[in-house]
């Protein structure tokens, strides 16, 4: 991974001179040959040259506590994540499907994969690079969520259910 | 315990460096190393004379002075019998005989002040504490610690984790004096919770192997200024445990930690980092 960091300062440096153009115009036959055998690089979010904040004796900033983002959050997550276990089991073990337990199973898979989705952007779309692009990622989750939200309420309802379906793929 | 068994191997090679260089000078002369190798391994198993052990050595080299050269890897082979076991001894030889431009951090040579925290074939490590493996003749690649900002050769710039090292207050907080006036007593059993923790010698490679800590070092505090955090927090004569606490419970000092453990794998020490994050998770959680 030190590769990228050290690659942006290259990177600088190569785009300044027309040099790499022109050998992309000579050898026409070679590059798609070179782009086949290697994945493209996404030069997805390089790293900013360093930026001290203040001096270099000052203290990074503490942000403001907020349980519901940290430790809330985190013993929601692990509940959710421990309620699946039992929840996926029982219908299994009690070869019997309950509605009430099949719609607890989706809520409770719907809860569990929005904070996952969320953790992967909190992770990959830094606030204080791209504050817009992180609240269209959150916005986006939101409705997607919604969505299957909704898509889930009519299986249920309407159809016969998640543990059902899951029961008739695999005799099918 | 390195230190003696280092200064013992040298006294052993020291004795036998003439006859090695003889050999050297009249030895067959060989196309290919491999071969040349065998041969002189043979004269040892015939005679009492080692044979040079090569060992080539590739080093990051990135000068600041010269901003628009691209980095490169250089390579330095040095007589192992003539170098010390480990990677430091390696890299100080270098430096003395070799190319005295090459760069890096060193004080202790111990394992105890954590200069020379770099990247040894993939692995954060101290190179102080690092044995240079001479069953294989393979190069080794020696690299600055992984994503940080370069500031000439294996020399990285720490600013930021001594800043967020800061920021945590790695210092006794308290108000009510002791009852005698002597110093601060705590129980056996609590002076052993600190245990695994005070050992942190903050050589910063448990935090530069950490790919949370690679995405999110503006933020995320990483392992160790974690496990110092936890260790001001376990401590029982600190008082300001519940603003420790209260400065990590927030979605991105301390709960960007996904337990990938890099941390604990790469600690040259051999302390728990992950470990030291869970117990504050948990904590956390149950306060």
């Amino acid at each position: 991974m030190a590769s990228i960091a050290r690659s942006a300062l290259l990177r600088q440096v190569a785009t300044a001179g027309p040099v790499p153009r022109q050998v992309i115009a000579s050898s026409s036959r070679a590059l798609p040959v070179a782009t086949f055998h290697t994945s493209a690089r996404r030069n997805l979010l390089p790293p900013l040259p360093q930026k001290v904040e203040g001096t270099v004796n000052d203290p990074a900033p503490v942000p403001e506590p907020s349980p519901s983002h940290g430790s809330y959050h985190w013993t929601f997550d692990r509940l959710v994540a421990a309620s699946l276990i039992p929840l996926t089991v029982t219908p299994f073990a009690a070869g019997s499907l309950n509605p009430t337990l099949d719609a607890l199973l989706c809520a409770t898979i719907l809860i569990h994969s929005h904070t996952g989705f969320q953790s992967i952007i909190i992770d990959y779309v830094p606030t204080w690079r791209m504050p817009r692009v992180r609240k269209l990622f959150n916005w986006g989750l939101k409705a997607a969520t919604a969505v299957v939200g909704l898509a889930l309420y009519e299986f249920e309802t309407t159809d016969v259910g998640l543990v059902e379906t899951v029961k008739r793929v695999w005799t099918a | 315990m390195a230190a003696l068994r280092s200064t013992s191997t040298r006294a052993l090679l020291a004795s036998a460096r003439p006859s090695s260089l003889r050999i050297a000078a009249a030895g067959p002369i060989r196309g290919f190393a491999q071969l040349a190798d065998g041969a002189q391994q043979s004269n040892v198993a015939a005679g009492d004379q080692p044979a040079a052990k090569l060992k080539t050595f590739q080093i990051y080299r990135w000068n600041p002075d010269q901003p628009t050269e691209k980095p490169r890897m250089q390579s330095y082979t040095l007589d192992l019998n003539k170098t010390g076991p480990m990677v430091l001894d390696a890299l100080i030889r270098i430096k003395n005989e070799l190319d005295p431009t090459l760069t890096f951090r060193r004080s202790c040579r111990e394992g105890i002040c954590g200069s020379c925290a770099m990247n040894i074939n993939g692995t954060n490590t101290l190179a102080c504490l690092c044995r240079i493996p001479n069953e294989d003749s393979s190069e080794m690649k020696i690299y600055p610690l992984p994503h940080t900002y370069v500031v000439k050769d294996l020399v990285p710039d720490l600013t930021q984790f001594y800043k967020q090292y800061k920021s945590i207050k790695p210092y006794l907080q308290r108000d009510t004096p002791s009852p005698d006036g002597k110093e601060y007593r705590q129980t056996k059993e609590d002076r052993k919770k600190l245990d695994g923790l005070y050992e942190c010698i903050l050589c910063a490679c448990c935090s530069t192997s950490c790919p949370s800590y690679w995405w999110n070092s503006e933020e995320y505090l990483g392992p160790a200024i974690l496990l110092q955090s936890y260790r001001w927090i376990v401590d029982s004569r600190d008082e300001r445990t519940a603003q420790r606490k209260d400065a990590l419970n927030n979605s991105m000092s301390l709960y960007r930690c996904h337990t990938i453990l890099n941390c604990t794998r790469t600690c040259p020490k051999g302390l728990n980092p992950g470990l030291a994050i869970a117990k504050i998770k948990k904590e956390m959680a149950f306060s």
